[in-house]
């Protein structure tokens, strides 16, 4: 009985010791380091012998290269930019572009295109001393007349054919040393870093100007449909997220929801819009990118437009159409920091680049100026964040620190000083006042005096402890906005004789305008509004709930805006500005707001009587400034109407607060 | 008595009173499991270590004795390259399809030594460099032994050098590789391309669809988009040691360092050196060495002896020359002396040229153009100089440097083709770590206002105040612009009320219950909010009116990426306990706003709630405390911008609350918040938040002006 008992004690320990190592067994299994295993990786053997091995260069070889003479120019149908393009012609001055004359009936596109460039900086006016001819060739040639071999052509060498919409008849005279742009070109006859790959335009593309961007909110709007593919007739036709079931080769048309959009449907509303890879799609492309949705490109064999210089990665997303439910994946998956930055990424290179057909010309004469230009080119930052590399000229800097649009991204701050710079006009009085108010601010680094009046200059000036310099103006109105030389800060403090400010308006204006060096900060404020009356836009000087224009008779802004205004602006409008002086504070606003998208800003101003208010500008009455025309002229120059209305001012933080005026730091600001 | 002693001698209580007999055969049955479980134990673990006991055995083995492969003489050839290749067209993408993590896995053929017919090797079997750079594939993530599983191949046979092998042979001991099938997917590297007298800029062995890093492509070879192009490696890379040298004005402005130089070139370079003297140092090889000097480690002028590479660090520009092949090494000296390369080599494809932006590092000369090099460089302003020397040696550092630094980033380039989603950008590959460091990328950079009539959704965080909580809803749905009203029900222990007792509104209201009552639930992208613009708003903030919410609104509009808020408040430096403070008194500057009243973008709510740096949110949350500031942290640090502070609002309580026994609880929250700050700077690693001493009012406000006509009159005060 006993020793039953014994026994069964026994037996049921040795169960549970087997039990024990049965579960211990595995766990030690895992315990053990993965190397032993035969399925593990065994990697590249380490040869016992690795040090003695051979390098793959014998000692002679590396850098001792067999010299080799220099190379004959490779013409035909290799062409790259070293060997088919003569840039000494280009010296001094940048790109100078003449537009061979068309054989036959020119188009009123052509003749838009024709208009812009004669407008613009790049224009010649002679074959001899333009460093670019540009053949333009048009959609409408009759077939007869297709492509006569123009006068000049001296086998392409320094030309460029320009083709926005694809040919009806196929070229027949090759292109040989020619550069070639067109819509869309195949990948593979596109010649990369010679060759300029254009966006396939629609019929009615505005000439300039054109239609913004369709992007309300920078993040997708919530329930709004995963994707949209590109239909056959340029329509979309929208996919839900949930049904991947059907991916988009084309596998099931049978089954096409009720959601079809009808055809020609203007733009797609959807986050991701999927695009397959053959040549008619491109046009889906423009849509796509316009509506802020981003393109999806299936195996594209076309070309990017201007991939030479646009970072497409971070507006679109090029996937292998093999490969349809990983791709859909990544879709659904994609992270919406990601997201927010291709969905934005869209509407600026839409808004910089495709808008308008003179953006898509300019855009191709600017990037064979990068190429001649070399070193001094556009960064990549330049291009491929905003406003663009149309507005960001390199003449002015390569250094994207000295723009006053990239401190973030550069991890920089604009100078910490400003010049002001006083504009005398007609009635020549030195202001003498103005002069001790700004050379008080312990930011003011210099005054420059801009002296157009006919009256001779006075001998003496006040005594200033900032460097005060002279300089004699061309008694033109733009002359003012010109980049002078001696202009040393990154600010510019624009005044005019008449100004007054006192040195706590300077301070605090200048102290507002560190936080926002690519806006204009100024103390008088315009607002321009819709006359239904006129049927045209006008302007007042009224004091009203908002404002979009700041005079440029005493405000802040960044000195690239000289150049810009100096050197990008259309000729007319200068012109426009110096015969109406008024019209130059509504231009240089116009400039800024085109480039910004956004409004200036208002700081305060102490004299708010309308007696002491300083004159507008000679011959301006008070109330209604003259030349409403102007604003018209520009706007029309312009394609739209770029300035953005504000309903704010920025006020010191204790302004006009009822505390002790001692815990002010503006405080005569409040004086009435 | 005699039980204890039976015990005492005869052992553990376990077996107590035994026979011995039945001891005997119980130890034995004992013994017997134990013994079969051990012999179980060894029969798991024994095999395998034997095995990799071998295994080990055989990987420490010689180059030497590697298995010989006799190639027949008429075994096929490949197809030469297909110049049209391009991924979507010969590159087989199914065979990356099911590989996780948007990886591309990468494949190794065994090392084998090819003879001929006649016994004679094809090529040396392989190159140091060659060596290391598998080994450098072997080590990455990239790589798997699986040859099914594998999405590239790399053969092992060593086509660095064109020159060491032939290439008909090596051709063939190609095509007779398991998984060739036209070379689809397979990876040559090569850097020495060529062979007199003509030297092709492309690797002459017949490949098929091989993919092929070349160093030393032209435009006429390259496969854009298809091929690498990729550095030669320059052995003293790994030779000399050469502290890295700050960018700055150098002795010599232009050098060339070259031995061998085509005489026509080197007249050219002659002609700049007589014209411009000092500044311009040409350098050849030297002829009257002593013995036993390294004639690669040495330059000379005339009978000046230079020591290579290190006289680069002397130049700030240096030329680098088209040699026999377009690829050359001393590019890659010439980058890591911080030394800016003038490349003039006619359509020369630069290294990695579809990633890295050689804009930034290098001046790119046509040949014909030689003779003006001087000119075209001193017309580069002496910034972009210094720029473009600190990017050169960051090139070095981060894609030359190494045997493995160029295997990395060829693998890098192809990998981004494949999963174009997951690709590096422009910046990771260009940006050195200095610039990525202070750099911002806004995430809300485009300069959009959005329209007026989106509105904005109110989110009320409450937990039980119902009264004043329905006191703000009735007040904030006096505000033109909104649309929607979320109520954040933060209290588990209580229902909200019925839908019948909530006040009237005109616009929707929702209520959200909370699984716990945590102060990051208010930060939380409910689905619910269908609105960029969300007004954060405490339930006891009834002080607002109707025409500061709206005023907030539109200021909002015109700053979307910004927190638009009403008090103010300050971070300070305490220099006496050296940290920050929080400051709350009447300053003339603000960096913070409170959040129980601020509009901002909802896409911080998704920040705040997924992608807050370190333990903040949880801290947040176990505290109690500081939501609000760690959302000025957030804002501020990834949009590199400052708050807006709207009307001149100082605090939301009334100040006659604020009786003297709350004087000391005040200062316990100054301690508290004080800490918070100096938590979130530290786990920030920096001080995000910006001052300004600006503040938002409307247009007119306090102007002399019929107040009957200003849009926004009623604008409370402090």
């Amino acid at each position: 009985m006993q020793s039953w008992r014994r026994k069964a004690l026994w037996l049921a320990l040795l169960a549970s010791w087997l039990l024990v190592l049965l579960r211990v067994f595995p766990l030690l299994r895992l315990a053990v380091p993965a190397r032993p295993w035969a399925g593990a990786p065994q990697g590249w053997p380490r040869w016992l012998d690795a040090e003695l091995l051979q390098s793959f260069s014998q000692a002679g070889e590396l850098p001792e290269d067999d010299p080799q003479p220099p190379q004959v120019p490779r013409g035909g149908g290799h062409c790259d930019w070293g060997a088919c393009f003569n840039v000494s012609k280009c010296r001094g001055g940048g790109l100078k572009v003449f537009v061979s004359p068309v054989a036959g009936p020119i188009s009123d596109t052509q003749r838009g295109i024709l208009a812009s460039i004669e407008s613009s900086s790049y224009h010649s006016v002679s074959p001899d001393e333009a460093c670019l001819l540009l053949l333009l060739l048009g959609p409408e040639a009759p077939a007869g007349e297709c492509s006569p071999v123009p006068q000049q052509w001296n086998g392409g060498k320094n030309q460029l054919v320009l083709s926005l919409h694809p040919a009806l008849c196929p070229q027949t005279f090759p292109p040989g040393q020619a550069m070639v742009a067109k819509a869309s070109p195949a990948v593979d006859t596109f010649r990369p870093g010679f060759d300029v790959a254009l966006p396939l335009l629609p019929e009615a593309h505005p000439l300039r100007g054109g239609a913004p961007g369709q992007l309300r909110q920078h993040s997708p709007h919530p329930g709004v449909p995963l994707l949209a593919l590109a239909e056959e007739r340029g329509g979309w036709r929208v996919a839900g997220a949930d049904s991947p079931a059907c991916p988009w080769d084309g596998r099931c048309e049978q089954n096409r929801g009720p959601e079809q959009t009808p055809l020609g449907a203007t733009l797609p509303n959807a986050t991701f819009c999927v695009i397959p890879g053959h040549r008619p799609e491109a046009l889906h492309f423009l849509q796509a990118l316009q509506a802020g949705c981003i393109p999806v490109l299936l195996s594209p064999r076309w070309e990017l437009p201007f991939s030479e210089v646009i970072d497409w990665t971070k507006a679109a997303i090029v996937a292998d159409k093999r490969l349809p439910f990983q791709v859909l994946a990544a879709l659904q998956e994609m992270p919406p920091t990601r997201v927010l930055a291709l969905r934005q990424q869209t509407q600026f290179l839409w808004d910089a680049y495709f808008s308008s057909v003179e953006k898509v010309i300019h855009t191709t004469l600017e990037i064979i100026q990068d190429r001649i230009f070399g070193a001094s080119a556009h960064p990549s930052l330049l291009w491929n964040s905003p406003p663009g590399a149309l507005l960001a000229l390199p003449t002015f800097s390569t250094s994207p620190s000295d723009f006053p649009f990239y401190h973030l991204q550069r991890g920089s701050r604009p100078v910490g000083r400003f010049s002001a710079l006083i504009w005398v006009g007609a009635p020549g009085q030195p202001p003498l006042k103005l002069i001790q108010a700004v050379a008080g601010s312990q930011h003011c680094a210099q005054i420059l005096v801009l002296w157009s009046s006919e009256k001779p200059l006075p001998p003496r000036w006040p005594k200033t402890t900032v460097p005060l310099t002279v300089l004699a103006g061309q008694r033109k109105v733009s002359d003012r906005f010109f980049p002078h030389r001696a202009i040393s800060t990154d600010a510019i403090l624009s005044l005019d004789a008449h100004s007054s400010l006192t040195t706590s308006e300077v301070d605090f204006a200048f102290a507002v305008w560190q936080s926002f060096p690519e806006r204009m900060v100024g103390f008088l404020t315009w607002s321009h509004f819709w006359d239904e009356a006129q049927g045209g836009w006008g302007y007042t000087a009224e004091r009203t709930n908002e404002f979009s224009m700041v005079l440029t008779s005493a405000a802040f802004y960044h000195r690239y805006y000289h150049t810009l205004f100096t050197h990008s602006l259309p000729k007319f409008l200068r012109t426009l500005a110096d015969e109406a002086p008024t019209c130059v504070d509504v231009l240089m606003n116009f400039l800024v707001a085109a480039v910004t998208k956004l409004p200036p800003i208002k700081v305060p101003y102490g004299k708010q009587h309308p007696e002491a208010r300083p004159p507008l500008a000679p011959g301006a009455s008070e109330q209604q400034p003259p030349a409403q025309d102007c604003i018209n002229q520009m706007a029309e120059e312009f394609g739209y109407m770029p300035l953005v209305s504000s309903r704010l001012r920025l006020d010191p933080v204790l302004f006009k607060d009822p505390v002790s005026v001692l815990r002010k730091k503006y405080r005569s600001l409040e004086k009435p | 008595m005699c039980a204890s002693v039976k015990y005492n001698i005869r052992g553990p209580a376990l077996i107590p009173r035994m026979k011995t007999k039945h001891r005997i055969y119980y130890i034995t049955l004992f013994s017997i499991v134990l013994l079969g479980l051990i012999a179980t134990g060894m029969f798991q673990f024994w095999p395998h270590s034997i095995e990799s006991s071998s295994d080990w055995n055989v990987e420490k083995r010689s180059v030497r004795d590697v298995p010989v492969v006799r190639l027949p003489a008429d075994s096929p050839i490949p197809e030469r390259g297909d110049l049209s290749c391009r991924m979507h067209t010969c590159f087989d993408v199914y065979r990356c399809g099911f590989n996780p993590k948007n990886k591309i896995k990468v494949y190794i053929y065994s090392l084998k030594k090819y003879v001929d017919d006649f016994g004679v090797p094809v090529s040396n079997t392989i190159s140091r460099e060659y060596n290391e750079l598998l080994m450098a594939i072997s080590d990455s993530d990239y790589y798997t032994d699986d040859i099914n599983r594998a999405c590239l191949f790399v053969p092992s046979i060593d086509v660095l050098n064109q020159n060491t092998l032939r290439i008909k042979e090596t051709a063939q001991a190609l095509a007779q590789l398991s998984r060739w099938d036209r070379g689809t997917n397979h990876l040559l590297f090569n850097m020495l391309p060529g062979g007199p007298p003509d030297y092709n800029t492309a690797l002459d062995v017949p490949r098929d669809r091989a993919l092929l890093a070349g160093g030393g492509f032209s435009t006429w070879t390259y496969r854009q988009g298809y091929d690498v192009s990729i550095p030669v490696y320059s052995p003293l890379s790994a030779e000399v040691d050469l502290p890295e040298k700050g960018p700055g004005p150098r002795r010599y402005f232009l050098l060339s360092s070259q031995m061998a130089v085509h005489p026509e070139y080197r007249e050219d370079l002659e002609a700049i050196q007589a014209k411009h003297g000092e500044s311009v140092l040409v350098l050849d090889k030297c002829t009257n060495l002593s013995e036993g000097v390294l004639s690669v480690r040495k330059r000379c002028r005339e009978h000046q002896v230079y020591d290579y590479p290190q006289v680069l660090q002397e130049a700030t520009f240096c030329v680098v020359l088209r040699g026999a092949r377009l690829g050359q090494a001393v590019l890659s000296d010439v980058l890591r002396a911080g030394c800016v390369p003038v490349v003039i080599a006619d359509s020369y494809i630069l290294p990695f040229s579809e990633v890295l932006d050689w804009k930034r590092a290098s001046v790119v000369v046509p040949e014909e153009k030689m003779s003006d090099v001087y000119s075209i460089l001193q017309s580069i302003p002496q910034r972009q100089i210094e720029e473009m020397q600190r990017q050169a040696r960051w090139f070095w550092e981060a894609y030359f440097q190494s045997i493995k630094a160029i295997a990395l980033a060829t693998l890098q380039i192809i990998n981004d083709r494949i999963y174009p989603y997951a690709a590096l950008s422009y910046e990771e590959w260009n940006d050195p770590p200095t610039v990525k460091w202070g750099s911002v990328s806004n995430p809300l950079f485009l300069p959009l206002i959005p329209p007026q009539s989106q509105g904005f959704t109110a989110i009320v965080l409450t937990y039980d105040r119902v009264e004043s909580l329905f006191r703000v809803i009735t007040e904030v749905s006096k505000v033109p612009s909104l649309s929607k009203l979320l109520v954040v029900w933060n209290n588990q222990n209580k229902n909200p009320p019925e839908d019948s007792l909530w006040p009237k509104i005109r616009v929707p209201l929702k209520v959200v219950r909370t699984a716990e009552n945590k102060l990051s639930n208010r930060f939380f992208p409910y689905d619910e909010i269908e609105t960029e613009a969300v007004l954060a708003i405490d339930d006891d903030i009834i002080m607002l009116t109707s025409d500061e919410l709206q005023f907030g609104y539109e200021v909002w509009r015109e700053f979307p990426d910004r927190l638009v808020g009403y008090p103010g408040r300050l971070h300070l430096w305490d220099h006496e306990m050296s940290k920050w403070k929080y400051e709350s008194e009447w300053t003339n500057e603000v960096s913070m706003v409170l959040t129980g009243a601020a509009f901002y973008h909802k896409y911080f709510n998704y920040l705040y709630t997924y992608k807050m740096p370190g333990d903040i949110k949880n801290w947040v949350d176990a505290h109690m405390n500081c939501e609000d500031i760690a959302m000025n942290f957030l804002v501020a640090n990834v949009t590199g911008k400052a708050v807006i502070k709207v009307t001149p609002r100082k605090k939301f309580k009334c100040p006659e609350c604020t009786a003297i026994d709350g004087l000391s609880l005040d200062q316990t929250h100054m301690v508290e918040r004080s800490e918070c700050i100096n938590k979130f700077a530290s786990v920030f690693g920096t001080m995000p938040l910006k001052v300004v001493e600006h503040r938002a009012d409307p247009v007119l406000y306090k102007d002399d002006f019929p107040e009957k006509l200003k849009s926004f009159p009623n604008i409370g005060s402090l």
